[in-house]
């Protein structure tokens, strides 16, 4: 009962944390041009939250610098469980276009478990949108059929108690596809 | 204040006479070839002779034996470059910090990508690359190949800051609520009072200059836009006009137009941006609102007439990629008016409301002479009286042909820096409209041959941040020798240090973001 109230908040409300482990700001502009009132998704109550301590989602833009790559590990392991993480743009998602550079670890998924990739350099606004909704949908329980003599059906596991980030599948975004309101 | 007339040519060739030799038209106005020790002289000769020389970008060339120190330097009328040479078994050479203090961070890079000693220069250390970057590897030397370079290993234990009483160090960064992106800055604090900063930054080095080494000029468009994804269309129409100077390849006039139109598209979203993210640090968050959804439209016109929001690689060399849709015009210009009814409103709330004056007005004080010592460029530069800007000193593209004024405050505080981008807007609005009227008809492109000739250029533009330069040297081959970018905002790092020093900590912030801060940019 209560892990499915968490899961209702946690669906209804996901709080980010947005970290450049490298980016080169493309992506970034995009991630706050979401919260400014032309797409506005703090209406699905999504909020962008400072502290890594309080964030559900960690959202990764940037290939992963050497300096930044410690630094990534760490902001990620300060989040409670559980913990998602979803990886911004081409850099994020695999390097992009600065693989195999000396100062530059690769994608984020080298450093840490990753949930979903929205690649795109950068992704649109409503890329962004429609992954995170995507990683949302596929933590909230599927809705019981509107069947009311059979009240107690058997639900999915809920992954409240700390799945590891790598057991939900990876959502493959196209860059282009606009999102359906 | 007008700008003297010196032709700093001249100036160095009587003062000394025979000792140097002056190649004239190239890199700039001319080369001044400097034996070591001499590369003093004749800064020392400019610098009195002119007070807007400043250094505008040291590069670093790895030439085999030798390992070439290029001095980038901007006076009030033109532009040239000292060369010096040293030993690389023995790369030391004497500082230009105490002579012109704007070298100070451009030395730091170029210790910590070449390995070249500048003996006198007051900051220790790395400054781009990683603490645990191994010792005595310079990754911009042909030697050094970009996937074996192992990272020392962390020490186990951060080190305790000792106790330092009532003077407390703030570590901002790297990551921060108040920083969008990563970059580490250590103020220490007396009270509420800024004693010192110390930056460290890097942490958003991805060795973009390294990795152009092993890429086509025609992918390396693609690279260097990606330097920053603000201002991308400045940097790769940089890239491209430097390897159009090598080619001397002629861009044909309706390119140069649509090139102007893209470039003050771009400059009119970046100033938008800023002139709301100074709302969002001071707490002023219906600004940032408002001034993010007035952007909006502006960034489907790029998308527009480029193809796409941000990255859309338009700049090609010979030309642009696409041709402007003769249909899409009166869109634009309707857009561009309903963003001109409403300036007068930001203008307004920047004037008058109380909250902004408090926040922004005699903060960051920085000074006209200071603004010239350190080498500061761009709005930063013009909000404290310093009137460059280079498309009006060295029109490049079509900004010769099209009217516009140079904007410049005098208060040398936040407040005049924002007001600066605020004009900037409406007269970003005037070049388009008018380019737009006065398109001319042709080809948009050229083809340019794909073969670059042995060679190297330099070119400067004014990206939204100030004043950015690129140089590019080729051997001949399908990939360029170097590639060398100083962005704006490195070169706007000094005032930063300068005006936060003796102020509160609560007006770091604002001081901070009228800078237009750039990491990616920055580090590159």
């Amino acid at each position: 009962m209560i892990a499915n109230a968490v899961t209702w908040a946690r669906v209804k409300s996901p709080w980010v944390l947005h970290f450049n482990s490298g980016a080169c700001n493309g992506c970034d502009i995009e991630i706050v041009a979401l919260l400014t009132p032309k797409y506005d998704v703090e209406r699905f109550g999504i909020k962008l939250e400072p502290s890594p301590r309080h964030a559900d989602v960690l959202l990764v833009t940037g290939c992963v610098t050497q300096q930044c790559a410690e630094r990534l590990k760490r902001i990620y392991d300060q989040m409670p469980q559980p913990k998602f993480v979803v990886a911004i743009g081409a850099c994020a998602c695999s390097g992009g276009v600065f693989e195999g550079n000396y100062n530059v670890v690769g994608g984020a998924d080298k450093v840490i478990p990753v949930t979903a990739y929205i690649p795109g350099c950068p992704p649109r606004p409503e890329a962004l949108m429609d992954g995170v909704v995507k990683l949302l949908n596929a933590l909230s329980p599927p809705k019981p059929k509107k069947q009311p003599k059979q009240p107690k059906q058997p639900k999915q596991e809920e992954p409240v108690e700390t799945p590891t980030p790598v057991e939900i599948k990876p959502i493959i975004e196209e860059s282009k596809v606009d999102a359906k309101k | 204040m007008p700008k003297s007339k010196i032709d700093i040519i001249k100036v160095i060739e009587s003062k000394l006479e025979n000792k140097v030799q002056i190649q004239l038209g190239q890199l700039g106005k001319a080369v001044v070839v400097t034996n070591n020790g001499f590369h003093r002289d004749v800064m020392k000769a400019m610098v009195d002779a002119d007070e807007y020389t400043a250094i505008s970008a040291i590069t670093g060339l790895d030439l085999g034996a030798n390992l070439g120190v290029l001095y980038h330097v901007r006076t009030s009328n033109s532009f040239v470059t000292l060369r010096a040479e040293v030993p690389k078994d023995n790369p030391k050479i004497q500082t230009l910090t105490d002579i012109a203090p704007s070298a100070t961070f451009h030395e730091l890079e170029v210790t910590d990508l070449l390995g070249v000693v500048f003996e006198g220069n007051p900051l220790p250390g790395h400054f781009v690359l990683s603490e645990y970057w191994p010792q005595g590897v310079y990754p911009l030397r042909k030697d050094v190949k970009a996937s074996e370079v192992k990272l020392n290993p962390p020490p186990a234990e951060d080190t305790e800051e000792p106790d330092m009483g009532r003077v407390v160090k703030i570590i901002v960064g790297p990551q921060h609520p108040a920083l969008l992106e990563p970059e580490k800055f250590a103020v220490t604090v007396d009270g509420e009072t800024v004693t010192k900063v110390e930056p460290r930054i890097g942490y958003v080095h991805r060795g973009i200059e390294k990795a152009a080494e092993s890429r086509t000029y025609l992918q390396d468009v693609y690279l260097v836009e990606r330097i920053c994804g603000i201002c991308n269309v400045i940097h790769g129409c940089n890239f491209v006009e430097t390897v159009e100077k090598i080619l001397k390849t002629e861009v044909p006039s309706r390119a140069k137009y649509l090139r102007v139109i893209a470039l003050e598209l771009n400059r009119l979203h970046s100033h938008l941006l800023t002139l709301g993210h100074a709302g969002l640090e001071i707490g002023y968050e219906t600004l940032f609102q408002y001034f993010w959804r007035d952007r909006e439209p502006i960034m489907d016109l790029i998308e527009l007439t480029s193809g796409n929001r941000v990255y859309s690689s338009l700049m090609t060399i010979g030309g642009v990629r696409r041709d402007i849709r003769e249909s899409d015009i009166p869109k634009i210009k309707t857009t561009l008016v309903d963003l001109r009814k409403k300036l007068p409103f930001y203008r307004k709330i920047y004037e008058e409301e109380p909250s902004i004056r408090a926040r922004m007005k005699n903060v960051g004080v920085l000074k006209r002479e200071d603004a010239l010592k350190l080498g500061v460029v761009g709005p930063v530069a013009r909000g404290s009286g310093v009137d460059i800007d280079v498309r009006k000193d060295e029109p490049y593209e079509a900004y010769a042909e099209i009217p516009f004024k140079e904007i410049v405050y005098t208060a040398g505080d936040t407040w005049a820096r924002m007001n600066v981008r605020m004009d900037e807007v409406e007269e970003s609005i005037n070049i388009i409209e008018y380019a737009l009227d006065h398109l001319p008809a042709g080809p948009f492109r050229v083809k340019a041959p794909r073969a670059v000739p042995a060679g190297e250029a330099c070119n400067r533009v004014e990206a939204p941040r100030g004043e950015l330069f690129a140089y590019v040297r080729s051997n001949g081959t399908a990939f360029p020798e170097r590639v060398k970018v100083r962005t704006p905002t490195y070169a706007n790092i000094p005032a930063f240090l300068k005006t936060a020093i003796g102020e509160s900590i609560a007006d770091v912030p604002p001081n901070f973001v009228s800078l237009d801060p750039c990491f990616s940019c920055t580090d590159r």
